[in-house]
């Protein structure tokens, strides 16, 4: 009998049962992929990092090195250190690889250097995780080149450098725990020993070391660094911590899984939503129904059963189609993590979180179900049969009657005031409107700030046209001097500022040392943004980044001491200003001249230019970059490009991915909602046939609310894209150095061509869901 | 006398599953003049309501042919078929058929403003007036759910009435109503139809038939018989004469 029922209650509405099961089954397919990708992303990260085994500190050094002095070190502090190894890095210029259609790797912000595997630790991967294995006369290229340069397998890559010619086959992509990301500025390429050595021999490129230690389980990281510099050990690079790797690795990755993760999350609302509405579009009809059993003499309890049972079997077929069908469509969404990070992403671990989805969703709708159904129980059969339950006991005034209307047509408005009646239906509509304009905005706001000239404030570059880059050669000294004088003499330049930048020494809150990056010169010449204070004008005044000034940093605020040793001096400096950064980890400072630099330990020579108006900048690129080629010019926005890189890339595709999912969306869900609210007003459009007015008519009043309800949401989600997502952002990249990012907001996007294609497809949607059956005769729905 | 409503041969079958198709209405023809106030009587089930709502293409006939003023409407366009009910028809239905969301007097007026050019404050006179003439004025301003059933079904004819139609058609409008409403509904019916309006009246009351000038009566989709009582003239006529007149008539035919 309950059985029968509840088969005759699925044939009966079948439209109406159809799109509950589609939202059902989508709240579970989103629910289920984002649990999935939070999974894949923990259990491929540690999975990776067993793989690679990365070191816990390392250290940079360029110059004069001597093993046996590191060696001694190691085993004076064995109580901490597990394991110690240096990677002697072959730095090679970009100009000198050349692949493809006589292409070089000129102009990259990366670092590149040649390398063979380590034989303890901080092992490069290929993309099944194996230790890299690569032949002679093979090479294995860092993903991130093979994406930059679109290079495959089995291409050739020539190094050409002093007469020194070789060929490399592409064999494999190198996955690389410590510098897979762009943020890193150097990038290993792995060859065959006997090729290195060769390399050695005939001296292509500049020595660099690598010097890692492993640390023991509960080895203190920050006595070793401390001892480290107090044994005067090489140490004229950048040092990096463990945790550092696993911010820049997963840094891109966890800020674009961060959005996607945002709008699965959406999603899910979107898809709750949906349920609600559904159960709003139906209650009358299920209400009425109730009173029948009811009155045919059918228990309080059988009815309850009923009920339950029809959503407990639709919410668990779709909890178990929606989980089957998540594991295709999270493929949409982890390209990324699975080139990065795991090809594989087999742990098992997202099965079972991934079940999480189906629970819920399921919890959720049996306790709505029993939710409604205890307002049912208050409403005795013969209330349940006289409909229109909703609306009872409800003595509002009556608000816009017809004669006030002086704006629209009687369609139109009759169409605006039905929003207004019943806006708790069309509520419902317009959070997944402002959801949905949320889904496309957001990411196209995040890409478009990305992309922006404008964001090298959160990179702590003041803005300007033309940036030339001096990494540590032999030369580099002498090559600054005269490129100061060049751009002294150019009669194109309009005003350029160099920069300095050392490795120093700092008191941290605890009183020992860390290392510190310090940029010294002349910041008064092209400006920087301040989140805080300003920056440094006079002597013994310095500005720190968000990161520094934070409290796992220095945790100092502005007009705070800071105290800096530099050439074994300490000098007193005070806390002038805070600026964003999210470049070398967050953690830098800039600081008046009168600091005096580090010789021992100067890291790179920045200088920005401005040229004169007219004066065409790619020209001049490319003057100063075969004039000294030890540096890189760029312009800033290409190098905003290259080191955010493939994030903008996976920016643009979310975002257009977000505008098609948005889309997709807001046309199911437009045509549904439809679809049950002309089913549900059935009677009203046959009242209103039968006093003569045509489908169209009809169709224009419904035309009308929605289209109104849309542009509503479009409006709200607009303004909460750009004001809640600048939060959310701000609040995601504040680890990474950038507390208080603002959208760069190109108006004719965000406010013209998005909202113009979403009313252009939900209208188009509309004119097509919005039909009034017109064949079934009229009487069949008036009379009783 | 001039010819409102004519059907001819009209058809009505549905289809109820494979191979079960309903025969309803067998080649009625019938013709009702202007002016007239015909009720439609027979068992339930007999097909009267599907005439009524076949007569005035509100359902798609199967077959034949319906004229209304002269016009074959048997083909039109579902368009051309709404713009008729809006101007020249006027329904009133036993269930209260009007909008949740409107109050009385914009139900009633809602059919008149449908029109472009319509004169909103002529509307609102007139829609008035009308509530005047049923009696409900008072409850102009009230939303639907806040009137009686008698009350909300005189509303009911003022908005049939709004368009000033050439013929009003009702399907059992007193059906649900208790005597005392349905015999004042009637009296309002009558005074419609003296000012000229054409009424078909679908009803198995002999009370209610009894007040109307022709009576047909259905038997299995079929007008098997019919009968011309004259206008009732409540001063005139003894109501409960003509009801024992009709009553005889009806068994006759087998009622
Ligand atoms: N759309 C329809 N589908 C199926 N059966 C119908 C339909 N319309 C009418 N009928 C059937 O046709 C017969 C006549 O209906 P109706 O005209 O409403 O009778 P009456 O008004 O005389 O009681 C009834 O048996 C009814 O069930
Ligand atoms: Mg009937």
């Amino acid at each position: 009998m309950i059985f029968k029922i509840i088969k005759n209650d699925f044939k009966r509405k079948k439209i109406v049962t159809a799109a509950v099961f589609v939202f059902i089954t989508m709240a579970v397919i989103l629910g289920a992929s984002a649990t999935n990708i939070i999974s894949n992303l923990i259990q491929s990260m540690s999975e990776l990092k067993a793989h690679a085994v990365p070191a816990d500190i390392a250290q940079m050094h360029a110059g004069k090195f001597d093993q046996s002095g590191i060696d001694k070190f190691t085993q004076d502090q064995s109580e901490h250190i597990a394991l110690q190894e240096t990677m002697v890095l072959l730095s090679i210029d970009g100009r000198d690889i050349h692949f493809g259609n006589n292409q070089t790797m000129v102009g990259t912000v990366q670092d590149i250097s040649f390398v063979v595997q380590n034989r303890k630790f901080d092992f490069i991967l290929d993309l099944n995780n194996e230790k890299l294995d690569i032949r002679k006369g093979e090479l294995a290229v860092p993903i991130y080149f093979m994406e930059v340069y679109n290079l495959k397998l089995g291409d050739t890559i020539t190094l050409d450098s002093k007469g020194y010619r070789k060929e490399f086959i592409i064999s494999e992509y190198a996955r690389d725990y410590e510098m897979n990301a762009p943020l890193t500025s150097s990038k290993r390429f792995v060859v065959n020993q006997s090729d290195y050595d060769e390399m050695i021999e005939k001296q292509t490129g500049e020595l660099e070391y690598l010097i890692e230690f492993r640390l023991k389980e509960n080895g203190d990281s920050q006595v070793v660094q401390t001892a480290y510099i107090d044994a005067g050990l090489p140490a004229n690079g950048p040092t990096v911590g463990g945790e550092l790797f696993l911010l820049f690795n997963a840094l891109s990755d966890a800020a674009i899984a961060m959005i996607i993760i945002l709008i699965s999350f959406l999603l899910v609302i979107i898809a709750s939503l949906c349920i609600q509405l559904t159960f709003l579009a139906t209650i009358d009809e299920d209400l009425k129904e109730i009173g029948v059993m009811k009155a045919m003499g059918i228990s309080r309890k059988d009815i309850k059963k009923v009920y339950l049972n029809k959503y407990r079997i639709m919410s668990a077929a779709a909890g178990i189609i929606g989980y089957l069908l998540s594991f295709i469509v999270v493929n949409l969404f982890n390209g990324n993590m699975r080139l990065y990070i795991s090809s594989e992403l087999s742990g098992n671990l997202k099965y079972v979180l991934s079940l999480i989805a189906p629970v819920v969703v399921y919890l959720m709708i049996v306790l709505y179900c029993q939710k409604v159904l205890r307002k049912v129980d208050k409403i005795s059969a013969v209330e349940a049969l006289r409909s229109d339950i909703m609306e009872r006991g409800k003595k509002r005034k009556y608000s816009f009657p017809l004669l006030s209307n002086r704006l629209f047509t009687i369609n139109i408005y009759m169409g605006l005031r039905d929003v207004w009646k019943r806006f708790k239906l069309y509520r419902l509509l317009i959070f997944i409107f402002i959801a949905c304009t949320f889904i496309v905005i957001l990411p196209l706001n995040i890409y478009n700030t990305m992309n922006s000239p404008e964001f090298s404030t959160y990179m702590g570059i003041g803005k300007c046209d033309m940036r030339i880059d001096l990494r540590k050669t032999d030369t580099i000294t002498a090559d600054f001097a005269r490129l100061q004088e060049d751009l002294e003499n150019d009669p194109d330049i309009e005003k350029y500022a160099a920069y300095i930048t050392c490795s120093y020494q700092v008191k941290n809150a605890e009183g020992s040392w860390d290392y510190i990056l310090i940029e010294t010169g002349d910041f008064s010449v092209f400006p920087l943004e301040y989140l805080e204070g300003r920056a440094p004008e006079r002597a013994r005044e310095i500005s720190i980044s968000f990161a520094n000034a934070s409290t796992d940093g220095l945790n100092k605020k502005v007009g705070d001491d800071v105290v800096v040793r530099a050439s074994g001096i300490d000098k007193t400096f005070k806390v002038c200003g805070i600026y964003q950064d999210i470049t070398n980890g967050g953690k830098t400072a800039k600081a008046d001249a009168s600091l005096g630099l580090n010789e021992e330990s100067v890291l790179w020579y920045i200088v920005n230019i401005n040229t004169t108006p007219g004066v065409d900048i790619r020209n001049k690129m490319e003057y100063f970059q075969n004039a000294y080629h030890s540096a890189q010019v760029n312009d800033i926005k290409e190098y905003t490009q290259q080191t955010l890189g493939n994030m903008i890339d996976q920016l643009g595709v979310i975002a257009i991915g977000g505008i098609a999912i948005a889309l997709i969306i807001v046309v199911l869900i437009t045509s549904l909602f439809l679809k049950m609210l002309l089913s549900k007003d059935g009677s009203q459009i046959a009242i209103m046939r039968s006093m003569g007015l045509t489908t169209q008519n009809i169709k224009n009043q419904y035309t009308a609310g929605t289209l109104s309800v849309l542009v509503l949401g479009i409006i709200l989600g607009v303004v909460a894209s750009d004001f809640l997502g600048e939060i959310m952002v701000s609040a995601a990249m504040s680890s990474m150095g950038a507390a208080r990012i603002q959208f760069v907001n190109i108006a004719w996007q965000t406010w013209l061509l998005c909202p113009l294609a979403l009313i252009a497809v939900v209208g188009i949607t509309i004119s097509l869901s919005c039909k009034v059956a017109v064949e079934e005769d009229l009487s069949v729905v008036l009379r009783s | 006398m001039n010819t409102i409503l004519e059907t001819r041969s009209l058809n009505k079958k549905v289809e109820l599953g494979k191979n079960n198709e309903l025969h309803i209405l067998k080649d009625v023809d019938l013709m009702i003049e202007k002016g007239e106030f015909v009720s439609v009587m027979g068992p339930s089930g007999s097909g009267k309501s599907t005439l009524l709502y076949n007569g005035s293409g509100m359902d798609r006939m199967t077959s034949g042919s319906v004229k209304f003023k002269g016009l074959e409407i048997s083909g039109m366009k579902e368009e051309e078929l709404a713009k008729i009910r809006l101007s020249s028809m006027g329904f009133i239905f036993q269930d209260i058929n009007l909008l949740k969301n409107l109050s009385l007097i914009d139900n009633v007026m809602f059919p008149a403003l449908v029109s472009k050019d319509a004169d909103k404050k002529a509307v609102h006179q007139k829609a008035k007036k009308l509530l005047e003439m049923t009696g409900i004025e008072k409850l102009a301003d009230n939303n639907i759910t806040q009137a009686s059933g008698g009350q909300l079904q005189r509303a009911g004819i003022c908005r049939a009435l709004i368009n000033d139609p050439d013929i009003l058609f009702g399907d059992e409008p007193t059906g649900a109503l208790d005597s005392k409403s349905a015999s004042e509904i009637l009296s309002i019916l009558a005074e419609i139809n003296k000012k000229g309006t054409t009424i078909m009246l679908v009803t198995h009351d002999v009370k209610v038939a009894a007040k109307t000038e022709r009576i047909l009566f259905m038997v299995d989709g079929n007008i098997v018989a019919e009968k011309k009582m004259g206008k009732f003239d409540s001063l005139r006529d003894d109501i409960m004469e003509r009801e024992e007149i009709l009553i005889k008539w009806l068994m006759e035919n087998g009622f």
